[in-house]
């Protein structure tokens, strides 16, 4: 029996639906703030930095970073880590663009580190799509949640 | 302009990582994750004794690191992985290296670099010129 196998189980999150309502517009304002705090000029094409997709999608889920910890049985205060975010582009993100967002959790996986005890790992997708429906990205984004109660 | 596997990609500096751009990025994220914003919230975790930058930014350093490297380029397709933590007043070096090419389409290998500590952010991407 493995180490892992005598952990307590991770609760079933996969397939939680992170469908959102809200409608994310990427500002010419904010766009311009955004690019110039990490040191560049927005783009003239109209363009938005892509780092939006990572904002866009976290803020216009359904479910706040709290709330997919809560879903979780995972207190926000504890910490929640990011492992790793990846994303795939149809087309550009612009500036003016309204968006809203779909997904849902992949999966929670609970380990045992050497550094950080026990662990779930959970894996969420999410894409964004225009008001039409056109998917314009789909990312998906690890969280390491530490289980210091389980460690 | 002609590309080569292997090529270095020209480095991208971040002297010193602003506090200021980590409050606006609290709003921007909607996430007013206090260890983006106060130093005695680091210190009481035991995260260390500066604010730590949120993790997306070191992301966005590394994008662009590859607007400057190919001007007008777009990212199709981009991953990161977060080892470590990106503290206020760091200096931080986004790096990348050219991997393989096809036609326009330039896949490259990223990292994101503290002065003194290492590698913080590794990563690749595809991009189109």
């Amino acid at each position: 029996m493995s180490d892992e196998a005598e952990l307590p189980p991770a609760p079933a999150v996969a397939g939680t639906s992170l469908d959102g309502t809200k409608i994310f517009t990427i500002t010419a304002e904010e766009n311009a703030a955004l690019c110039r705090s990490t040191g560049i000029e927005p783009a003239a094409d109209g363009t938005a930095h892509p780092i939006y997709y990572y904002i866009a999608t976290q803020v216009a889920m359904g479910k706040t970073v709290a709330g997919v910890c809560e879903t979780c049985e995972f207190d926000v205060d504890d910490g929640p880590m990011m492992g790793s975010s990846g994303v795939k582009f149809s087309r550009p993100m612009k500036v003016g663009e309204s968006y809203k967002v779909t997904g849902e959790i992949l999966g929670l996986v609970r380990k045992r580190s050497r550094k950080l005890g026990v662990m779930d790992v959970l894996t969420y997708r999410l894409r964004l799509n225009t008001l039409d429906g056109e998917q314009v990205l789909e990312t998906d984004n690890v969280w390491v949640l530490p289980r210091k109660e389980l460690a | 302009m002609s590309y080569a596997v292997g090529d270095a990609l020209p480095p991208f500096v971040i002297e010193s990582v602003s506090t200021e751009a980590m409050k606006q990025w609290a709003v921007f994220l909607a996430d007013p994750n206090p260890i983006h914003l106060d130093v005695e919230v680091v210190k009481a975790k035991g995260l260390g004794d500066r604010v730590i930058n949120q993790g997306p930014i070191n992301v966005a350093y590394m994008m662009n690191m590859l607007f400057a490297a190919f001007p007008g380029c777009r990212i199709e397709v981009m991953d990161s992985r977060f080892l470590d933590n990106v503290y206020g007043a760091d200096k931080a070096i986004a790096n990348g290296t050219i991997t393989a090419i096809d036609g326009n389409r330039i896949d490259c290998e990223l990292t994101l670099t503290v002065e003194g500590r290492g590698v913080v952010n590794s990563g690749t991407a595809t991009i189109t010129v």
